[in-house]
């Protein structure tokens, strides 16, 4: 269920940022457009497959949040019971507990996280010898490659009590410090290394922003003096805004995903409590006790409904501050 | 150019399309009946019952032998096991003479899907609740799984042995008798659904059945930091030893020392469950009402031990990051750890200590000592085992024909002649009788039989097993007398350590207890109690994490505490 509900939010991601592009054009001039440039078009043919067959297909599932499910009737057999598995989810402390933590590490996620693929594209835009831009955005980009699994086990060698840091900690007559087992240390060790691993391929969007902006506008702004800085502030910035405007809602419609993968991996025993998420708590109601797949798909869906109602008020908030938000 | 382009989109599309079947594809769950065609296949024992199985081809030759098979069919069959910790990628078909043994008398293919103790309960969940289990299963019924087992029984997810199955296999229905848990689950679901599978059969070390998990010790070290050598220990005199060991390191082992390791769900059997044995279950007490284990001042107790192992460093201080094997393999095979909750059944001791401890280029009988654990009364502290380990499943969907002919197998693997050939593999080749009519060992002493250091890797409780090795183990030749007798012996010692206060026996009305309250109350008490402990200041704090744990949780468990002492 945890899947489906991944599939609903990012189908309604899909389906906003569609429609935000089709707005623009009437449907005649649409149909133009797709027949001049049909090859391209059809590229998105498998896309559209993809969102149907893995999105919106499953959708009926989510009727489970009112069922009671019954694997030998199918989820259309099974028998509906209204509300009741809702009453079973908000009597359980463990899930309002779980709310909380999800919203308080996805918005730490967006004060910590969200700037520095920003920053890091400016950095990289900034730098002078081409080659050398590659190189590093190469090397920023690879981390994303690696799964969640190897990047923790890097994170018990590099962190554990024999690891790398207490070795030298000890080496210089220290006491080994307790990164992996110290619930403090949880909340900044996933920003970190969800920055380590994806700052570099985040970067990729703001980068492609970057080089849309007209050159004239630089060489205009050197001539009249202005110093690197200045470049930045007033004409890369303002240039990139409308992207930073747009992955920042699509940021908030996701603030009840905490990564699961990262957080699953990353976690032990010792930082159980502070790390259980919604998604942890979905998996532990599911998997790791007697399966009650009802249970699961309300709270699926509740995580739904709430992601939904961030993604539209943020762009409200966005219109309001004069962006031009998801819809134009 | 344009042609050139357009051919480029149609292969990129194509890439995708493949991409995406690649995706679609199912590896794990294969339909056994593209191998096996399906329909109603004459049953492969209704000729054989209760010949076959009991001898048949391998008996028509002698004892089993891998020149001289003689299959139970001409037909090829092939189904998917899944089970817990085969070897990764070995041929359980044809890999080695045992496991051929096994595939040209059944004439079949195994698909051998390996299963963690990781992932073994969550699998099966997604495997069967969505209809798409492999033929046949090993599940790991137990109390906390008595829900799941009701709500796939209840919804026929499982298939339901044939009403004449006892007649049909009845070397199997004797030794699925023997385990407790077959009839009682027979009597709950008004039929069977489950083959438990024996740990003894005629040797049963007590009943109530101690477990064989015990402490595996540094002998050496006790030695070094001045403590004596015995049968047992209590919990704080273990936690004395890691604290010794810690202050001492007798082993010059440095950083890397880890005087006490243990994974969190060993950890908590070791510091709690010896103390307290209904930590993580409801019990009737004396005064005839039901109550919560975990609320019991015994498991606080425990966990104040605990949080003093830990505290004192006697504990590995990451110990809740530990998983699979990794601590045995700290004590066993790298040599760093004093002390790790081990196994103690006469096989596991010696692949362990002739095998494993090799590694470390010191000498087991004079470095490994194993004792049992006793709470901090002086007394064996457990709930009975009952007789079983994991239980056979099979898929609602399984053909017909490799369902019978794995029966066939199953009985005959209850046979002498069978459980033989499981247990100590071929006469002649790996055993013979003596002149007395004893077992001999023909291999070389301390080489295993099974396990991937063995001369049969696909031995062990993998093919053709309802009755698994415990009940040998005590006699097996190819096992060194010396871990025989120890393991006789710790098994005597928790029989005679327990009392019928500290070592139950089982009580059915709760293990079987199931209702919609019951299914809301599924703790992992090794993740809460080791989080209690990791988190603590000092012993007051474990004391008052414990109490608000408790109060937060009474809202799911009062009702099921009602509901027991209303029954």
């Amino acid at each position: 269920m945890a899947f489906l509900c991944l599939s609903f939010a990012k189908g309604m991601d899909f389906f906003m940022s569609t429609k935000s592009a089709v707005s623009k054009e009437n449907s005649a001039s649409l149909f133009t457009r797709i027949r001049r440039n049909k090859e391209i078009y059809f590229l998105l043919v498998f896309g559209l497959i993809w969102y149907i067959v893995f999105a919106y297909i499953p959708m009926y599932g989510l009727t489970l949040a009112f069922k009671t499910y019954k694997a030998s009737l199918g989820i259309f057999g099974s028998p509906w019971t209204g509300l009741e598995n809702y009453v079973y989810v908000f009597k359980d402390p463990a899930f309002l507990n779980s709310v909380i933590r999800t919203l308080q590490i996805n918005v730490g996620r967006l004060v910590f996280q969200f700037p520095f693929p920003i920053i890091l594209a400016l950095m990289i835009n900034e730098l002078r010898v081409g080659r050398f831009k590659k190189v590093l955005q190469s090397v920023y980009t690879f981390p994303h490659f690696l799964s969640w699994i190897i990047v923790a086990s890097i994170l018990t060698n590099v962190l554990g009590q024999t690891g790398l840091v207490n070795s030298f900690v000890r080496l210089v007559g220290g006491t080994p410090i307790s990164f992996l087992g110290t619930p403090a240390y949880f909340q900044p060790l996933i920003y970190i290394t969800e920055i380590w691993k994806s700052a570099g391929w985040s970067a990729i969007i703001y980068m492609a922003a970057i080089s849309g902006i007209d050159q004239e506008q630089y060489e205009a702004a050197e001539i009249d003096g202005a110093s690197r800085f200045q470049r930045i502030r007033y004409i890369t910035f303002p240039g990139i805004q409308n992207t930073i405007t747009v992955m920042f809602i699509l940021a908030v419609g996701n603030i009840m995903n905490a990564g699961f993968d990262q957080i699953f991996n990353i976690s032990n025993p010792a930082t159980s409590k502070v790390a259980e998420t919604l998604d942890m708590y979905i998996y532990r109601v599911t998997f790791k006790s007697a399966s009650d797949f009802s249970f699961s798909s309300a709270v699926s869906l509740f995580k739904s409904v709430i992601n939904f109602t961030f993604l539209l008020a943020a762009d409200r908030v966005s219109k309001l501050f004069g962006g031009e938000g998801l819809f134009g | 150019m344009r042609t050139a382009k357009q051919w480029s989109y149609l292969l990129l599309a194509l890439v995708m399309i493949v991409s995406l079947a690649a995706c679609g594809g199912n590896g794990t769950t294969p339909d056994s009946s593209a191998a096996a065609p399906s329909g109603t296949a004459p049953s492969s024992s209704a000729s054989s019952a209760g010949t076959d199985g009991q001898s048949g081809a391998a008996s028509d030759t002698g004892s089993p032998n891998p020149a001289t098979v003689v299959p139970v069919s001409d037909k090829r069959l092939k189904f998917s096991m899944a089970v817990n910790a085969p070897i990764e990628g070995y041929d359980y078909t044809a890999g080695d003479p045992y496991a051929k043994w096994w595939s040209d008398r059944y004439n079949w293919d195994i698909e051998m899907i390996g299963l963690t103790g990781d992932n073994w309960d969550e699998m099966l969940r997604i495997w069967i609740n969505s209809r798409d289990m492999p033929d046949v299963c090993i599940f790991n019924y137990t109390t906390k799984s008595h829900a799941d087992a009701a709500s796939w029984v209840e919804q026929e997810l499982i298939k339901k042995m044939p009403d004449d199955w006892r007649t049909r296999w009845p070397n199997a229905a004797s030794v699925v008798d023997k385990t407790s848990l077959g009839p009682e689950m027979e009597r709950a679901y008004d039929g069977v659904y489950f083959l438990p599978r024996a740990r003894f059969d005629e040797n049963l070390p007590g009943d109530p059945l101690p477990n064989h998990m015990c402490l595996s010790i540094r002998k050496d070290w006790l030695e070094a930091v001045d403590m004596e050598v015995k049968d047992a220990y209590k919990i704080s005199e273990i936690i004395e030893f890691g604290k010794r060991v810690k202050e001492k390191d007798p082993g010059g082992i440095g950083a890397n020392l880890l005087p006490i390791t243990s994974r969190p769900g060993y950890t908590i059997n070791m510091f709690v469950y010896h103390n307290s044995q209904n930590y993580n279950t409801f019990y009737k007490d004396t005064d005839g009402q039901y109550k919560w284990g975990a609320a019991h001042p015994d498991t606080l107790e425990g966990l104040k031990l605990y949080y003093d192992a830990y505290a004192s460093g006697a504990l590995n201080q990451e110990f809740f990051t530990l998983k699979g094997d990794d601590d045995r393999d700290q004590f066993y095979v790298s040599g760093v750890a004093g002390a790790v909750y081990q196994g103690s059944t006469s096989t596991g001791m010696q692949i362990n200590q002739e095998t494993r401890f090799k590694n470390t280029g010191l000498d087991p009988d004079d470095c490994v000592h194993l004792a049992n654990i006793l709470g901090e009364d002086g007394k064996y502290h457990q709930v009975d085992l009952i007789n079983y380990w994991g239980t056979l499943i099979f898929s609602p969907d399984i053909d017909d024909e490799v369902f019978e002919r794995f029966m066939d197998m199953l009985d005959y693997g209850c046979t002498e002649e069978g459980y033989r050939l499981q247990v100590a593999a071929f006469e002649g080749e790996d055993w013979e009788y003596d002149a007395n009519g004893n077992m001999v060992c023909l291999l070389p002493e301390g080489m295993p039989l099974e396990g991937a250091n063995g001369k049969y890797p696909s031995m062990g409780y993998l093919l053709g097993c309802l009755k698994l090795w415990d009940d040998f183990s005590f006699e097996n030749p190819n096992v060194i007398e010396k871990y025989r007798t120890r393991s006789r012996d710790l098994y005597a010692d928790r029989v005679k350590n327990g009392s019928p206060e500290t070592f139950p026996k089982t009580d059915w009305t709760v293990w079987t207890y199931d209702s919609p309250a019951r299914r809301k109350v599924s703790f992992d008490y090794a993740t809460e109690f080791a989080n209690i402990v990791v988190n603590a200041k000092s012993a007051d704090d474990v004391e008052a994490s414990w109490n608000a744990w408790i109060d937060s949780q009474m809202g799911l468990v009062q009702p099921v505490l009602d509901e027991l002492n209303a029954l």
